[in-house]
């Protein structure tokens, strides 16, 4: 695909954008919309960008760092197996990088460890109850739920800061969660938002990879010619209206340019990327891992056509995928299996085509996991395995099956992060709690803020009150991990 | 008024205030001093009543940085970086009599001391454009019913008096009136939330009485059904009341769903709904104080007591307690202790004040905000202290209450409010005049919403062409120069394609029964049913407390059609019907109707909980009556396919289910159900069963409503919100995930698709009278010339449903029909 041209690489595209929005923009200030608050002073200014685009691999449901990212002393399945001597149930191999080992099943992964930054001590808070999705919704948009004010999702917000990198692509992509009909909708829909920003800068959700070409085609049953010739019909019926002058312009402007922005992408040829059949079959192979993979091959072709956040989720459902409340061991095989060849290809891929640079990516969870601990040491959370035993005598036993926020992995490649970096470290025995430079969600948020040149103290005022990017705007981005 | 950006600029601006100020920030044991969180509430502790506002002391000034700089008649009294040199620290420590700052009362705390220090040598960092000073504007709090000026050109309508005389004095040009076909879109959009029929257009241009706009409008709120299913879109809003979403999961919230839709079908006055809202006597308006139970821990400020506090002030008076639920508000005048004294009115046990989410070591007192009013007694029962806040929300003297419902109405009506946005109920309207009369008309009839509306949609004010506004109209201040035209909803719009298409869903989400009660006059049915218990109470009465399960087993054959029942307990009862819960009250007087959802073919099972209350002996008793009716007579006169009736047949255990009307062991001791005998008390009851019969089975022929259903993809990228937070104005652009939705969303291209098809089977004679009809359908307005030649071409040389299906989508994207002009 040759979209490049249409890319800008800096946010001169947004400038462009502000200034054909600036008539909407104005009719926006009299609905009681956030606004931009201006920064005083240097010490908010945006810091200057090292990525243009995001890329957020969500693992939905609690990663567990000792069986992926962060692995710890191997105990082997066994019969009587003690399960307070369980730490990770898949044993370490080397990467490209000498002090960094993963868990067994990376192997791809662990081959562009040389390319990552691995965070080893994300910390979240002991919520009393560990919900998964609300500690999603405070990944998601920094702040613990509930709030008063509909919170923005950090793809938003990276939305409305930044506009879309190339304006006919959606600036916020979210793949691979259903939003309907699935456990819990309610609660994700609830982060899954532009909140206050209002929906211009909400999700473009594409549940399915494999059908989000039919969401940027005509509808079902009507072919291009048809579909251009309604567009058409419309505009000179809009053209013969008798009443247009009695319609301020200013809002009919503002509605007809949404019409155009949708209408172009519908009739582009960016609307390609978002049709991953159209891959080489050698390519499509090494992603066609399962939903997921297909999601990461569709993020890296919207991220070629100019996309700026894309999340891809191996999605959230209630006891399912890195949901392991019980059969933890057998469930993370088939889960690694599905990661391991689309996330190095990606890395690869974008690498190969000059993105990776510019290119954040993020890997992270709500949370990790403990075959004992629920929470964090001291944590009054109800323990939520399915069954409580002391010693493993079956295969369904084998696996971390507690909730543990005292430590989490978060894996970055590109984006002008440091490479075959590791930060921060967990204690060797349990409990395994971040012991060296603990990150916290804040934290987190004002790195990958700070990485799309975005300051962590940017706020907009929502009902009159200032709301920041940051809780406060008192994210401090971790510098170390910046090249 | 002022413009939003002009208020920005203006007002002062204070940072960070959010209710979550959580303990994160200890990862960073040397994080800069927040000015806001910690500085500015030491400053206006001890030092802002002498040194702030028009008040300076010595000459000294903390009202902004630079007067803070300026030091006072003495001369500099700090610098940046320089708190060890500084006479302002030097002065806060001193002993010395006559020298020492605050000169009387407490010394500061060293901690507040050392945090000032921090501050100065950290630069004295100042929140940009934050100053210390009264609010320019104060609302008033009673009511005024202002005098009106002189009518002008005979408008005499008390709105244009003030209207005009409002352009008048801004040299503005009075917009023109609407042509009558404009008006009658306007009006049904407005006040129905529903396209005109053409009919009742037709008739209304044939109509050449010079009243026939008042008549219209009285005939639009006459359709009470039609004027409850549109404005319980704006209710459920404000009172963040959906048929799901967040918390229903773990029953963590109630719907007021039936209690609303009834209030509204009744046009229940105002004040007492309000009342009906805050001190509920039924389980049916409970949910909106209750608020969301959320699973886990959740900050102090999000606690459901705060959440009452929040909501009863955001919903109702037009204010934002948000900031003051976490600490003194920055930006209005309301106090930490005022949050939680709102809060303490609910709070059923004693509630520790928190700010920024840490106990400060003192408890809640029930309080009420204007204490001008009366007051809350603190050692009251809950049950009372809610009373007592009811009553004085609705106080005759509080215009606070009054003002915001009417300023509520007026933005749904004219496009923008009088106080705007509409939630800011503290900042200063475009005109006072007009806020306080519609305010004080709106207490002197009754607190009636319908009239204000009435009201509204009679002035020449509301029948003005709508301003076209340009994109200097937000750098000014506001100005009327007529309604500002309004986006369709997502509910209306959803509605309007549906009136076009006849292609509505069959079935709501809506629980509740639709239509207005029908009075026994309007059907001849008798009531068979019996009041039954499991003994006659004669020879030992029924005791207090008493349960029984009572069950009623019957078959049903292949096609029945709608069935409802309506049901009453003295005291109260849950129904199951299959293993599921459909009603319950504990209200005996009103009898509940429900629709019978979920029967099978085969053997079905009604299982009613009954309990008897009070604190002595007294009657107990239950009736129940359901109609089934055959698929194919589903009018309301048609003789039942099945009716069931409390009477003996029916069999009681003293066994109870669990909440899903199960068994946990089937038991084997169901008994006959007695018949008791009817109670005096009792005859008041059975005319209203009746008249809920007649509505639980009546079927309306009405299209089901967007508003009866739950949100789906089309409608939230049209704007319906995640009811978890109260929306008050929902915004009022197209954006272009919208627009995407729109041009190929599933949702909206099946509807058209089957609307095509629809409207094929109609036989229309050529293709100029399918669009003269859906011109007079979607716009109130017949096709011009033009217009008839570009839809001619694209319906092709004869009707198909392919041509129909995209004039269709032609005519529903037009500005003009995504909008109220």
């Amino acid at each position: 695909m040759e979209y490049e041209n249409n890319v800008e690489n800096k946010h001169e595209i947004r400038r462009d954008f502000l200034k054909k929005l600036a008539a909407a923009g104005s009719a926006a200030l009299m609905t009681g919309q956030p606004q931009f608050v201006q920064a005083k002073d240097d010490s908010a200014g945006n810091p200057p960008a090292k990525a243009d685009a995001c890329i957020l691999l969500w693992m939905a449901g609690g990663m567990a760092a000792p069986d992926t990212f962060d692995p710890k002393r191997y105990s082997p399945y066994k019969n009587g197996l003690e399960i307070s001597s369980m730490l990770s149930t898949f044993p370490a191999i080397n990467t490209a990088v000498d002090n960094i080992k993963i868990c067994e099943g990376l192997e791809n992964i662990a081959s562009v460890m040389d390319r990552a930054t691995l965070i080893r001590s994300a910390v979240q808070p002991d919520l009393g109850s560990i919900l998964h999705s609300r500690h999603q919704y405070h990944w998601h948009t920094g702040y613990v739920p509930p709030q008063t004010v509909a919170c923005p999702h950090i793809g938003a917000w990276i939305a409305k800061v930044l506009g879309p990198r190339n304006p006919v692509i959606p600036a916020f992509i979210n793949i691979g969660q259903r939003l309907e009909g699935v456990g819990e909708v309610e609660e994700l829909k609830a982060f899954t938002t532009a909140g206050f920003f209002g929906s211009e800068f909400g999700p473009m959700n594409l549940p399915f990879p494999e059908e989000a070409a039919q969401s940027v085609r005509p509808p079902k049953g009507m072919d291009a010619e048809r579909f251009a010739n309604r567009d058409k019909m419309f505009r000179r019926l809009l053209d013969k209206n008798p009443n247009r002058e009695l319609m301020s312009d200013y809002q009919q402007a503002s509605m007809l340019r949404s019409f155009d922005n949708a209408y172009r992408l519908l009739s582009s040829k960016e609307r390609e990327a978002f049709d991953i059949s159209l891959e080489p079959k050698e390519v499509l192979a090494k992603y066609d891992t399962g939903r997921f993979g297909r999601g990461c091959l569709l993020a890296r072709r919207l991220i070629e056509a100019g996309a700026r956040f894309v999340e891809v989720t191996t999605e959230y459902v209630p006891f399912l995928y890195w949901d392991t409340h019980a059969n933890g061991h057998e469930t993370l095989a088939g889960l690694h299996k599905e990661m391991d060849s689309p996330i190095a290809t990606l890395v690869r891929d974008l690498e190969e085509r000059g993105l990776l640079d510019r290119t954040l990516i993020v890997l992270a969870s709500e949370f990790s996991r403990d075959a004992i601990v629920e929470g964090r040491p001291g944590s009054t959370a109800s323990d939520q395995a399915t069954f409580k035993v002391d010693t493993v005598s079956e295969m369904k036993h084998y696996g971390l099956h507690r909730h543990f926020t005292g430590g989490t992995s978060v894996l970055m490649f590109g984006g002008g992060t440091k490479k075959g970096f590791l930060y921060g470290e967990t204690a060797e025995e349990r409990p395994l709690l971040a012991i060296k430079n603990p990150v916290s969600v804040m934290d987190m948020h004002a790195t990958i803020m700070t990485a799309m040149g975005i300051s962590p103290k940017t706020q907009y005022l929502v009902e009159n009150r200032p709301f920041y990017v940051t809780e406060d705007g008192k994210g401090q981005a971790v510098a170390d991990i910046f090249a | 008024m002022m413009t939003c950006l002009k208020r920005i600029v203006r007002r002062p601006i204070v940072a960070s205030f959010l209710v979550l100020c959580m303990g994160q920030s200890q990862l960073h044991a040397q994080a800069p001093v927040d000015f806001s969180h910690e500085i500015v509430p030491i400053l206006r502790k001890h030092c802002a009543e002498c040194h702030s506002g028009d008040n300076r002391k010595g000459s000294f000034s903390i009202n902004s940085r630079t007067d803070l700089l300026k030091g006072s008649e003495n001369g500099s009294v700090l610098e940046p970086g320089k708190s060890e040199s500084s006479r302002f620290i030097e002065l806060l420590i001193s002993n010395v009599e006559g020298e020492r700052m605050p000169p009387e009362g407490a010394r500061l705390e060293k901690k507040e001391v050392e945090l000032l220090k921090r501050w100065v040598d950290g630069g004295l960092n100042w929140e940009q454009g934050f100053v210390f000073k009264a609010p320019a504007y104060e609302p008033p709090l009673k009511p005024r019913r202002p005098e009106l000026p002189p009518a002008i050109n005979g408008r005499t309508h008390p709105i244009d008096r003030i209207i005009d005389q409002h352009l008048e004095s801004s040299s503005s040009v009075r917009p023109a009136t609407i042509s009558d076909e404009t008006f009658v879109r306007r009006a049904s959009l407005d006040l129905v939330g529903m396209l005109p029929e053409s009919s009742r257009l037709d008739t209304f241009i044939l109509d050449k009485a010079p009243n026939r706009r008042a008549s219209f409008i009285d005939q639009l709120l006459a359709d009470d059904e039609a004027y409850a299913e549109h404005w319980l879109t704006f209710w459920n809003d404000l009172l963040r009341n959906d048929y799901g979403g967040t918390g229903f999961i773990t029953g963590g919230r109630k719907q007021i769903s039936g209690w609303l839709y009834n209030s509204l079908i009744t046009n229940k006055p105002y004040d007492q709904f309000v009342r009906e809202l805050i001190a509920p006597t039924t389980d049916e308006s409970r949910g909106f104080i209750e608020g969301i139970k959320w699973r886990g821990e959740v900050s102090a400020g999000q606690t459901n007591e705060i959440q009452f506090a929040q909501s009863i002030s955001q919903a109702l008076l037009g204010i934002n307690m948000k900031c003051a639920s976490c600490h003194d508000s920055f930006i209005d005048r309301w106090k930490l202790d005022e949050a939680y004294g709102l809060a303490a009115i609910y709070a059923s046990n004693e509630l520790e004040i928190h700010r920024c989410d840490k106990p400060i070591g003192r408890k809640a007192t029930a309080k009420w905000l204007f204490p001008e009013l009366g007051d809350i007694d603190p050692s009251a029962k809950q049950e009372d202290r809610l009373r007592q806040l009811a009553g004085l929300m609705t106080h005759p003297e509080n215009g606070r209450f009054t003002r915001t419902i009417v300023n509520r109405l007026w933005h749904r009506m004219m496009g923008h409010g009088i106080v705007h946005p509409t939630d800011s109920m503290q900042t200063e309207p475009w005109s006072s005049d007009l806020l306080d009369m519609l305010a004080s008309d709106f207490v002197e009839h009754g607190y009636d919403l319908k009239h204000t509306l009435r009201f509204i949609a009679n002035s020449a004010a509301y029948q003005s062409q709508s301003e076209v506004f340009t994109p200097d109209a937000e750098t000014r201040a506001y100005r009327y120069e007529g309604p500002r035209a309004k986006r369709l909803t997502a509910e209306q719009f959803v509605d309007a394609v549906w009136q076009l298409t006849e292609a509505a869903p069959t079935k709501m989400d809506a629980t509740f029964v639709r239509g207005k009660a029908i009075p026994q006059k309007s059907t001849s049915t008798e009531l068979t049913a019996k009041w039954i218990w499991s003994s006659d109470g004669q020879t030992t009465p029924h005791a207090a407390g008493e349960k029984r399960s009572f069950r009623k087993r019957f078959d049903l054959p292949k096609g029945f059609g709608q069935a409802g029942a309506v049901v009453t307990c003295d005291n109260g009862f849950k129904l199951y019907l299959n293993g599921k819960k459909i009603a319950s009250s504990e209200n005996w007087e009103n009898p509940v109707a429900v629709r019978l959802d979920g029967l099978v073919v085969g053997q079905n099972e009604l299982v009613v909980v009954a309990e008897n209350l009070g604190s002595a002996p007294n009657p107990a008793g239950l009736i129940l009556e359901a109609k089934i009716l055959g698929k194919d007579s589903p009018s309301t006169g048609d003789k039942p396919l099945l009716t069931l009736a409390t009477d003996a047949t029916w069999e009681w255990t003293d066994k109870l289910p669990n909440d899903s009307g199960k068994f946990k062991k089937a038991p084997d001791d169901w008994q006959p159900a007695v018949l008791v005998a009817a109670q005096g008390v009792w005859a008041g009851v059975t005319p209203k069963l009746l008249a809920e019969l007649n509505r639980s089975t009546n079927i309306s022929m009405k299209m089901v409503r967007a508003s009866l259903l739950k949100s789906d993809p089309m409608m939230r990228a049209l704007g319906r919100p995640n009811r978890d937070q109260i929306v008050s104005m929902r915004p009022n652009d197209l954006t272009t995930l919208e627009a995407m939705e729109l041009e190929n969303g599933s949702i909206l291209a099946n509807t058209l698709t089957v609307g095509a098809e629809n409207l094929l089977k109609r036989s229309w004679p050529n293709q100029e009278a399918f669009t003269q009809w859906l011109y007079r359908q979607a716009f109130c307005r017949l096709p011009t010339k033009d217009e008839q030649l570009v839809a001619r071409e694209l319906l092709g040389d004869s009707l198909s449903a392919r041509g129909i299906e995209d004039l269709l989508w032609v005519v529903v994207m037009q500005p003009e029909f995504q909008m109220v002009r």
